[in-house]
């Protein structure tokens, strides 16, 4: 029994050493492989493909220590600065934004700030700055009012290349400096499109639903069948602005020589101001307001056009294209 | 003498059964894949290929043999293989030989 059972054993020890052998062997197999795969990959050149210099890897090591990134360094807070493009200023780039509202006139509050404070500038400027009147085209970059709008008709207005456009910039802008270009949106707005021919006007109001808003005093720019207006503000509108085109030949061939430049200035100074004291929150809050509020301002409208284009050869170039307005009358 | 000859012979024997049992039924293939990813999963075929590198750098990228590099290799290969590899290794192979005794 005992040596039976010693046999078992002796079975048992030869069975474990087999098995032992056998995974030396499998082991033996599997870094055989490695082995092959090494050589090839030393022969064709791909074995030390994925190493870096010693060099490079010493320099590019990944720091672990406490209070520094893994590059070494210690965390700093960079302050990004921006340059105010309106008035140089250096900002703290989180400050930036507020700012540029601010000093541009873009939020709601600051527009009619800083189109205050423009107009201000403005009329100080005038004088000094009526050197460039060739740059009024051009330096349209820097102005903020960059709606689709104004890029359409600011190209419309480049390739059609008008003497009118010319003598406009010359004489009514009174010197096409930066600051002279930044107020026509706000302060002035309806210049946009008083200044407009009436062709201009007809093919505006054709391709667009161009109600005017109450408070941005800006020209709806979305399609005829735009949701925001309904179509008793369309019409009122084409008929004020095409009215007021007619209503100014009228009006300004009595005064035309009347008026001298200086005075000319201040009375559409106080216009102006009339124009956008007519916007104040209380009565601008809803787009459709009164009918009668929308009289009253086309009624400005007219009287501050028929001052600000006292320009003789200007209001000849509109008489004859008001010859053929009959014929588009949109009413 | 005879005896320890006699043995010898048993044992390869046994071996040769065994093997050619694992063969038959593809069990080994299975073995030695499961063995080859305990490996890598451990971190052995990364240890033996940095050590593979530091030979071929000594004996330079042209002259180096396979029989270099396997002379080198498989007793370091089998050193370093980790004791919980081993023993999954073996415990797989007894389970397999007990199924084939009970059939």
């Amino acid at each position: 029994m005992i040596e039976s059972d010693l046999l078992f054993m002796e079975e048992d020890v030869e069975l474990e050493l087999a098995m032992d052998e056998i995974m030396n062997e499998l082991i033996d197999e599997v870094s055989l492989g490695l082995c092959f795969e090494i050589h090839r990959a030393s022969k064709i050149g791909t074995l030390f493909i994925s190493d870096t210099d010693p060099k490079s890897s010493k320099e590019l090591e990944v720091v672990e220590k406490p209070g520094l990134d893994v590059f070494g360094q210690a965390p700093t807070k960079k302050q990004f600065e921006c340059i105010c493009p309106n008035c140089h200023r250096h900002l703290a780039a989180s400050r930036f934004a507020p700012h540029l509202e601010k000093c541009m006139g873009m939020g709601r509050n600051s527009s009619r700030i800083a189109s205050r404070r423009i107009a201000t500038n403005s009329t100080l400027k005038r004088d000094s700055d009526d050197s460039g009147p060739d740059h009024d085209d051009n330096d349209n970059d820097w102005t903020y009012q960059t709606d689709s709008k104004r890029i359409k008709k600011l190209k419309k207005e480049r390739s059609t290349n008008s003497p009118r456009r010319n003598k406009f910039g010359k004489f009514s802008k009174n010197g096409g400096d930066i600051y002279n270009d930044r107020d026509t949106g706000t302060p002035e707005p309806r210049f946009d499109y008083d200044d407009m021919t009436l062709e201009e006007r007809k093919s505006l109001l054709l391709n667009t639903c161009g109600v005017i808003s109450e408070h941005t005093k800006k020209m709806c720019t979305r399609s005829m069948r735009c949701p925001q207006h309904n179509d008793e503000q369309r019409l009122l509108v084409r008929k004020t602005l095409l009215r007021s085109l007619n209503s100014l030949d009228e009006d300004i061939h009595v005064d035309i020589d009347s008026f001298d430049d200086g005075e000319n200035q201040a009375l559409r100074e106080t216009l102006q101001w009339e124009a956008s004291s007519n916007s104040s929150p209380a009565d601008s809050t809803s787009t459709n307001n009164s009918t009668s509020s929308r009289k009253r301002s086309s009624k400005n409208n007219s009287r501050s056009n028929g001052a600000g284009n006292n320009n003789g050869s200007n209001r000849k170039k509109k008489k004859t294209n008001n010859s053929s307005s009959n014929l588009y009358e949109f009413s | 003498m005879a005896d320890l000859q006699e043995r010898k012979i048993k044992d390869a024997q046994m071996r040769a059964t065994i093997n050619q049992k694992l063969v038959e039924t593809g069990e080994r293939e299975r073995l030695k894949e499961l063995l080859r990813t305990r490996l890598v999963e451990c971190g052995w075929r990364d240890q033996l290929k940095a050590h593979c590198k530091d030979i071929v750098q000594q004996k330079g990228l042209e002259h180096v043999t396979v029989d270099d590099l396997v002379a080198e290799i498989t007793p370091k290969g089998r050193a370093l293989v980790p004791d919980n590899v081993k023993k999954e290794l073996l415990q797989r192979i007894r389970t397999f030989l007990s199924q084939q005794s009970n059939i």
